[in-house]
């Protein structure tokens, strides 16, 4: 398991890649990577292209990430979901506080 | 100066036995000496010294073995074994470390480096027995903790025929929930949650979801009410990022149907016993604890069932199980354990067994397996619903009346009957019938406001499909209602022995011709709809009066009439 | 003349006189009685072909004379040893007659400087 994240040019939007299981194990890493990000970002992409599982502990740290984007207000994306993630995002109903695809 | 240290020094060599209790000696500590294996396993067992010096090479047993017998003998306790040895290769040096043994030292032997060693292990072990000392008390603190929770999470009516269950703990404490308990008005509640993580951390969020649940489900809420308070609560308490996946359901053995939520868990079943299928309940909902109260709009499904279709509720273990190669048991699997099985009463135990025998003896249980089969029976079967949380004065009041008129506003979004409910039942005498006289005020209060205020046809609840439509009906004409009302009075005068109680509910629909239905036949398809059968058991006396718009029952006690 | 640091290790000796106290001529006593049984079982083994018993009882006669800090007999006795886990019989006897006329000499020393 990975995180990466990776500004874009106007420094707006950043965004996470996550590679491998999605768990606890991350907790962390995937804190450290919006807590240090810069105070302009104003949208974020969790990029799960090559995430492979993800499990209720990953489903929490999403829900932090969305507390620290602005709660309500926040504007995240979560993209590229293989069908496993896509499915757990959906059991979860996670579509009525991101915008998935 | 460090604390005093038992030493066994095990050697065969009469000069190093002196030298290394000489040595012992000059740091302080205390030591008993051994000239074989044996003796030193066995000075070991007598002695229980805090370290072990012991030789590599000797007569009788080797120190390896000894090594090895020496741990066993120490069970839990840390004692560190350090080998002596002019050995060299690492081979050999390995093999010193693989039979047990934690370090070694080289001959000739160096006071400075001994005493060092000496030094350090104390260290480890003063670690090692605090932390046990630690465990032991996080152990007993975690039974006690146990106990309490046991106590606010009871059994409900988890023990009713209609339901199994299954909980697989992981630790003393478990991230997974099962609860029932039977309504005042003759249903049950079932509710199987999930919380994020494992053991303590997530035990902790099972207390105040176990007190909502049962405390509220004693006063009458209905299913929505409950989940919001949940849902609020847990809102509260819980960091971001922790929440509930679950499920629950409210049984009607009355009306044979359920009305059930999902949120955040897999694809549970519905099995129908008739035809042998599945209908999946889909996950609709966010986990509790999640939203905020404003933004929490629970989505349910309603289900007409027949006698003996059963629902299957789990949390993700099931599925998540995985076999020695790592493969997960997965949806299709269990589907097919369906589809396989031909005794529906050995659904519960296939399923677990299949699980079971999936995973063999090497697999990996990443989390709690937890089932809940809960059946729709008649209502016979379960009896009377026996409730424990009601509390109240010894007598109470005897002799009073109360009208309590509901506006178009109120009836839109509020329940009166748990308010209602609780003040009939500050009659002493009348608590041990609240079961009874929860189902009779529910049943004249929905007639008033879905037949009378909000006009709708009890025709449509007779089929399946019409049966959907009539809620969907239902929720429609709340949603548009403008005006209209109902008035409840409550009247209570006491007898002899006992009281009469008196309910009246007049509501401002069109109401209905009540004289010629009555006429007909009592088992009249259309008078059915609105209850009355049971309301008739209830009650000592029932009459519609007006124009079909008001109803007025009566219920005297000491009860000695049962359904 | 005979050097003594040639044979013994004084410096560590020095502080084995120190750390055993009383107990250090007991050690002295001690490594003569051993060494001497020691000595008499290798002179019987070395007329034999058992190589095993050679290197065991070769690598306990090391021990305790690397605990006097005994060195040049120390060497000795790993020669022995190491031919003993070789399974090198040849010349074993001489080295044998070398250990024992080296125990002679520490012998002396230790009596000379150390009691």
């Amino acid at each position: 398991m990975t995180i990466s994240a990776i500004g874009s040019g106007d420094g707006k939007e950043l965004t996470i890649k996550v590679s491998g299981r999605f768990d606890f194990s991350a907790h962390q890493e995937f804190r450290q990577v919006y807590e240090g990000a810069s105070p302009d970002i104003e949208s974020y992409v969790v990029d799960m292209a090559e995430a492979t599982y993800l499990d209720s502990s990953a489903l929490g740290m999403l829900l932090l990430l969305r507390d620290h984007a602005g709660g309500d207000s926040a504007n995240i994306k979560i993209s590229n979901c293989n069908s496993d993630v896509k499915k757990i995002l959906t059991i979860s109903n996670f579509g009525q506080l991101f915008a998935i695809d | 100066m460090s604390k005093s240290l038992k030493i066994l020094i095990a050697d065969d060599n009469d000069s190093d036995r002196l030298i290394l209790t000489a040595i012992v000696k000059k740091e302080g500590h205390e030591s008993v000496t051994a000239a074989n294996g044996q003796e030193a396993v066995d000075m070991y067992k007598e002695h229980k010294p805090d370290i072990v010096l012991l030789d590599a090479l000797m007569p009788v047993m080797d120190g390896f073995n000894a090594a090895r017998l020496i741990k066993e003998a120490s069970g839990e306790d840390l004692v560190p074994i350090i080998f002596l040895t002019s050995l060299q290769d690492a081979a050999s040096l390995a093999k010193c470390l693989d039979s047990g043994g934690d370090d070694f030292l080289s001959k000739p032997y160096n006071r400075i480096i001994l005493k060092a060693k000496i030094n350090a292990f104390s260290r480890m072990r003063t670690m090692h027995s605090a932390i046990q000392e630690h465990n032991k008390q996080l152990l007993l603190e975690q039974q006690v903790a146990k106990t309490i929770f046991d106590n606010v999470a009871h059994l409900g009516c988890l023990d009713a025929g209609n339901l199994k269950y299954s909980l697989s703990p992981l630790a003393v404490f478990n991230g997974d929930t099962v609860l029932a308990e039977r309504k005042p008005d003759g249903g049950m509640y079932v509710f199987l949650g999930d919380f994020t993580g494992h053991g303590l951390p997530a035990a902790v969020g099972s207390l105040p979801l176990a007190e909502i649940f049962y405390g509220m489900t004693g006063k009458g809420f209905n299913i929505e009410e409950i989940l919001r308070e949940i849902n609020q609560k847990l809102r509260k308490i819980l960091p971001t990022g922790v929440f509930c996946c679950g499920s629950m359901i409210d049984m009607d053995f009355y009306e044979k149907s359920a009305k059930v939520w999902v949120g955040g868990l897999p694809n549970c079943f519905l099995y129908h016993s008739g035809n042998k299928e599945i209908t999946e309940l889909i996950s609709k909902n966010l986990p509790l604890g999640v939203l905020d109260s404003k933004s929490f709009k629970p989505v349910f499904e309603e289900y007409s069932l027949d006698i003996g279709d059963r629902f299957f509720l789990w949390s993700d273990g099931i599925i998540e199980s995985r076999n020695v190669e790592g493969e997960m048991f997965g949806e299709d699997r269990l589907r097919d354990v369906f589809y396989k099985c031909q005794e529906p009463e050995e659904l519960f135990q296939q399923t677990l067994s299949a699980v079971d025998e999936f995973i063999g003896v090497e697999g990996v249980r990443d989390d709690d397996i937890t089932v809940l089969e809960a059946k729709m029976v008649e209502h016979a079967e379960l009896g009377e619903s026996n409730l424990q949380n009601m509390k109240g004065t010894s007598v109470g009041p005897m002799d009073w009346e109360l009208e309590f008129v509901l506006k178009a506003a109120t009836l839109k979004l509020y329940n009166p009957l748990p308010l209602v409910l609780h003040i009939v039942t500050e009659v002493e005498g009348l608590r041990s019938v609240s079961g009874q006289l929860y189902t009779l005020l529910a049943e004249l209060f929905s007639n008033a406001l879905e037949h009378g205020v909000l006009n709708l046809s009890s025709e449509l609840k007779k089929s399946t499909a019409g049966f959907a439509e009539y809620y969907q009906a239902r929720t429609k004409a709340l949603e548009q209602l403008s005006e209209g009302e109902v008035k409840v009075t409550l009247r209570h005068k006491p007898l002899n022995l006992g009281g009469l109680l008196t309910i009246r509910m007049e509501d401002t629909g069109n109401g209905f011709d009540h004289e010629s239905i009555i006429n007909r036949s009592r088992t009249n398809k259309e008078y059915s709809g609105r209850g009355l059968p049971l309301i008739s058991k209830i009650c000592d006396s029932f009459a519609y009066k007006g124009k079909g718009n008001i109803v007025e029952a009566t219920i005297q006690w000491p009860v000695v009439k049962k359904i | 003349m005979v050097d003594v640091n040639d044979h013994l290790n004084t410096e560590a000796l020095d502080e084995l006189k120190e750390v055993m106290e009383d107990d250090f001529s007991l050690l002295i006593d001690t490594f003569v009685t051993d060494s001497e049984t020691r000595l008499q079982t290798l002179s019987d083994l070395v007329m034999g072909t058992d190589a095993d018993a050679i290197r065991r009882e070769a690598h306990s006669l090391k021990g305790s004379s690397s605990n006097i800090g005994a060195t040049k007999m120390t060497d000795l006795c790993k020669s022995l040893e190491d031919q003993g886990k070789d399974g090198v019989l040849d010349g074993v006897q001489g080295l044998k007659d070398a250990i024992a006329q080296e125990y002679q000499l520490v012998k002396g020393l230790l009596e000379q400087h150390y009691s």
